[in-house]
């Protein structure tokens, strides 16, 4: 082909079809599939986790058992209210705690007949369905109605790991200031309740109970929304009548 | 709002074992561009994520491919109007534009998902 005098013209049809194509079919035998090629793949990153998750939430719905995700800062008052919780509730719970490291948060709620597994995570900055599964090997299950799942402290991270939870809690204490909503918005438009900790020290604190509930009301509407101090016991009533309320049917 | 990168180089780890397993199927050809979708309500830093993809992808037969992100809008539900309605802003805060009530049903916005790779 010619581009100078123009003699392609001249040339005819078959042959000038052939120099066009033959070159194609040369690159295409020398380097079968050398043109780019997408591959469609549509697949969540957290498959994996998606997974294990659903066989966790089959495995609790079998054995009747009534499981939390408990999310929240680190010092938002989790372990606390968890201790009192096992205690007064009057069904019988069981705790699985992720901690980065140390075992002093499962220490401080284990008492007798409330089996404690303790995650250590290492680096992880959250639990996933699988450490779960593993953390529940080493408990003896047997009779218990309410599982306590005390995510690692941090309120970013955990919200995209489903375990296998039928409620998740997500806690914030009056310490924390009352916007923490707004700079946290995944994690609490994911809960089902929010409990607002250590009410017995908003006033000292000059919290603003008002603004925080605004908060919570605008970011998760779709939450039930409980205010307790587990040091003087306000609002705790409110908390095992949720509960109560929400274990599966069955035997009590 | 990121505490920590940790979060997006773990996403990354398994997004890069996805991408090896078809490029794998694809007779070990090199990967020339990777596109996933994230959701504004994902709690995912795409900054954080493009770190994370320079670092896990090393030696990898994605290594130096084009990083490509969509984001995904959030669209929530308002339950008293049956509509659906985009959440916009940065704020979180999504009022339904008919009545104003506050929704706490996201329809879409939390994908976290491998779309595409192309294999050059």
């Amino acid at each position: 082909m010619c581009r100078e005098c123009g003699c392609a013209d001249r040339v005819p049809f078959g042959v000038k079809v052939l120099s066009v194509i033959a070159p194609k079919l040369l690159r295409s035998a020398a380097k079968p599939e050398a043109e780019p090629r997408t591959v469609e793949i549509h697949t969540s990153l957290l498959a994996k986790n998606e997974d294990a998750a659903d066989r966790n939430r089959k495995d609790f719905r079998e054995r009747g058992m009534l499981v939390l995700n408990l999310i929240s800062s680190p010092g938002s008052g989790k372990t606390t209210l968890l201790s009192r919780t096992v205690a007064e509730l009057g069904e019988k719970c069981a705790v699985v705690v992720g901690d980065l490291e140390t075992d002093n948060d499962a220490r401080r709620i284990h008492r007798p007949g409330v089996p404690v597994a303790q995650i250590t995570t290492g680096t992880a900055c959250h639990l996933d369905a699988e450490m779960v599964a593993r953390g529940m090997e080493s408990m003896d299950l047997d009779g218990v109605r309410v599982m306590f799942i005390e995510n690692v402290g941090n309120l970013v991270c955990p919200a995209e790991f489903d375990l296998g939870e039928e409620i998740r809690v997500v806690l914030l204490s009056v310490t924390e200031g009352e916007d923490k909503p707004l700079k946290y918005p995944p994690i609490f438009k994911s809960a089902d309740v929010v409990v607002l900790t250590k009410m017995d020290a908003a006033e000292a604190l000059g919290f603003d109970r008002d603004e925080a509930v605004r908060n919570i009301r605008a970011i998760a509407p779709q939450a039930e929304l409980i205010e307790l101090s587990s040091r003087s016991g306000d609002g705790l009533e409110a908390w095992y009548e949720l509960l109560r309320r929400r274990l599966p049917a069955g035997e009590s | 709002m990121q505490d920590s990168t940790m979060h997006e180089v773990g996403i990354m780890e398994s997004a890069m074992s996805l991408v090896e397993q078809h490029a794998a199927a694809g007779a070990g050809r090199r990967v020339g561009r990777v596109v996933v979708r994230i959701g504004a309500l994902a709690g995912v830093d795409n900054q954080a994520l493009r770190f994370a993809f320079d670092v896990v992808s090393k030696g990898t037969l994605a290594e130096g491919a084009d990083f490509e992100i969509e984001d995904v809008p959030v669209t929530a539900y308002c339950l008293g109007c049956e509509r659906e309605f985009e959440g916009a802003g940065g704020d979180f805060v999504f009022a339904c534009p008919d009545c104003g009530d506050f929704s706490g049903e996201v329809r879409r916005g939390r994908e976290m998902e491998l779309s595409r790779i192309e294999l050059i």
